[in-house]
């Protein structure tokens, strides 16, 4: 009984010198400028803390669901790498292929987490948790098993600013079908899986439901990743359609991802210059 | 009358402490107060709730009756009176609160007295040299900021202790 009463008394106390404190922060914070600046980077760095530890918590309790994304993504690219090995294996018995480095070369690719996505704005953005320290380089692209996320836009030491699909500004080169036309494909701006392939020539003839990849005519996505499925369509300016895309990838919940970056990127990049250094 | 005549030398040390942040600014290294005292020689009876709310108010008060910035004493103060029977078990050990005791100086001691005052004092003064600097100020200045005023806050603490000790009031329990 007496412990219990001790107890008590400890609890109020302690708690009644945290809202003393509280109280006399809050007071300092409107007496001085300094002081204002003082305590409100103290008390975003206990948000953040605070926040922080809820982050871990929540992902802890997700680990079940992530362990089971994995699992699939796992079954998902041994078999892709099985298919792989049978083509390569077919190709050098053909003779067509004599170096299988050539087929896998071209991406280095990061693992990384999302610690911030923003979602409901029409410039949407996010940020991962490595930086050049990690290997990433501005102008690389984000994929997940599902499809892509975006594009890094800026690189710090540990972390990176990356431009979402999500984005009015982001565009990506987009195949329909296996060997079908390529066009320019958007977010439509309203759902967080609904995206517009562009400037598909009338004359090509396409199915509703046929799978869009990344075409690999661009040097930020590796080619035939798959994106989504094609939906409905309309003919824009009587020349060519614009289809709707059902994406793989939904941003709803969103947590692991890939950087890839094209190792041939500064190459081609100096090419490009040359080129246009020539047309000047 | 015990009580009455602590309370009475409390507000007048209280008064004392507010003409010292005003009118007795030797330097910007030397910050006096005899605030962590006051607070330590608070009656044992008093319980940790009373304090906080004693070092609150009183902090307060330094606090709006000088030109400093208003609830700097309160943030360093108010540990001190939550940390206060912490730091009397530490230094003067249970039997105080056995016997139900008020510390002083011809009781405990000038050597665990002095103890006892450091602690307080530089608890106090880490606290207040801390939010009065923002992380503005280096280092070097900080802690000579510290070692200066924890030095003249011990002498003129002593003085307190003297005067709000029960024997030199004339209630000693022996």
């Amino acid at each position: 009984m007496v412990d219990e009463r001790k107890t008590w008394a400890k609890v109020i106390s302690t708690v009644v010198f945290i809202l003393m404190e509280i109280a006399a922060l809050s007071m300092l914070k409107h007496s001085g400028s300094l002081q204002d600046i003082w305590v409100t980077k103290a008390s975003h760095r206990v948000m953040a803390w605070v926040w922080g530890g809820f982050d871990s918590i929540g992902h802890y309790f997700s680990l079940r669901t992530e362990n089971e994304k994995l699992a699939a993504e796992n079954a998902m690219l041994t078999e892709s790498l099985r298919r792989s090995q049978d083509k390569v294996q077919k190709a050098m018995e053909n003779g067509l292929l004599t170096d299988t480095t050539m087929v896998f070369a071209g991406y280095d690719h990061v693992p990384a987490s999302i610690v911030k996505i923003s979602r409901n704005k029409q410039h949407n953005y996010f940020i991962l948790n490595k930086g050049y320290e990690d290997g990433v380089r501005p102008q690389s692209g984000v994929i997940t098993a599902s499809g892509i996320v975006g594009i890094v836009d800026a690189v710090e030491k540990h972390y990176s600013y990356g431009l979402s699909f999500m984005n009015t500004g982001v565009s990506i080169s987009a195949r329909l079908g296996n060997e079908g036309a390529v066009g320019p494909l958007t977010w439509d701006g309203i759902s967080m899986d609904g995206a517009v392939l562009r400037d598909i020539p009338l004359q090509y003839k396409y199915a509703p439901g046929d799978t869009v990849w990344t075409s690999g005519s661009s040097i930020l996505f590796p080619p035939d990743i798959p994106l989504g499925i094609a939906g409905s369509s309309k003919v824009v300016n009587g020349a060519v359609n614009e289809i709707q895309v059902d994406l793989f990838q939904s941003f709803t919940a969103l947590r692991y991802v890939t950087v890839v970056s094209n190792a041939g990127r500064e190459e081609i990049m100096y090419l490009e210059n040359l080129e246009n250094e020539g047309e000047e | 009358m015990k009580d009455t005549r602590f309370l009475i030398h409390f507000l007048i040390l209280l008064l004392v402490q507010v003409c010292i942040a005003n009118f007795f600014r030797l330097s910007q290294y030397v910050m006096l107060s005899i605030l962590p005292a006051m607070i330590l020689l608070i009656p044992i009876k008093r319980g940790t709730v009373a304090a906080l709310f004693i070092a609150f108010a009183t902090g307060l008060a330094v606090d709006l009756l000088s030109d400093g910035l208003t609830g700097l004493n309160v943030l360093a103060l108010v540990p001190v009176a939550f940390c206060r029977l912490g730091i009397i078990r530490l230094v003067f050990g249970d039997e105080v609160f056995a016997r139900k005791e008020d510390i002083s100086i011809p009781r405990q001691g000038l050597w665990k007295m002095s103890v006892a005052i450091i602690m307080a004092q530089s608890l106090f003064l880490i606290i207040y040299i801390w939010a009065d600097g923002a992380g503005t100020r280096p280092l070097w200045f900080s802690g000579l900021r510290f070692a200066a005023s924890l030095a003249g806050g011990y002498l003129l603490s002593l003085l307190v202790a003297g005067i709000l000790a029960p024997e030199r009031t004339g209630v000693a329990r022996r």
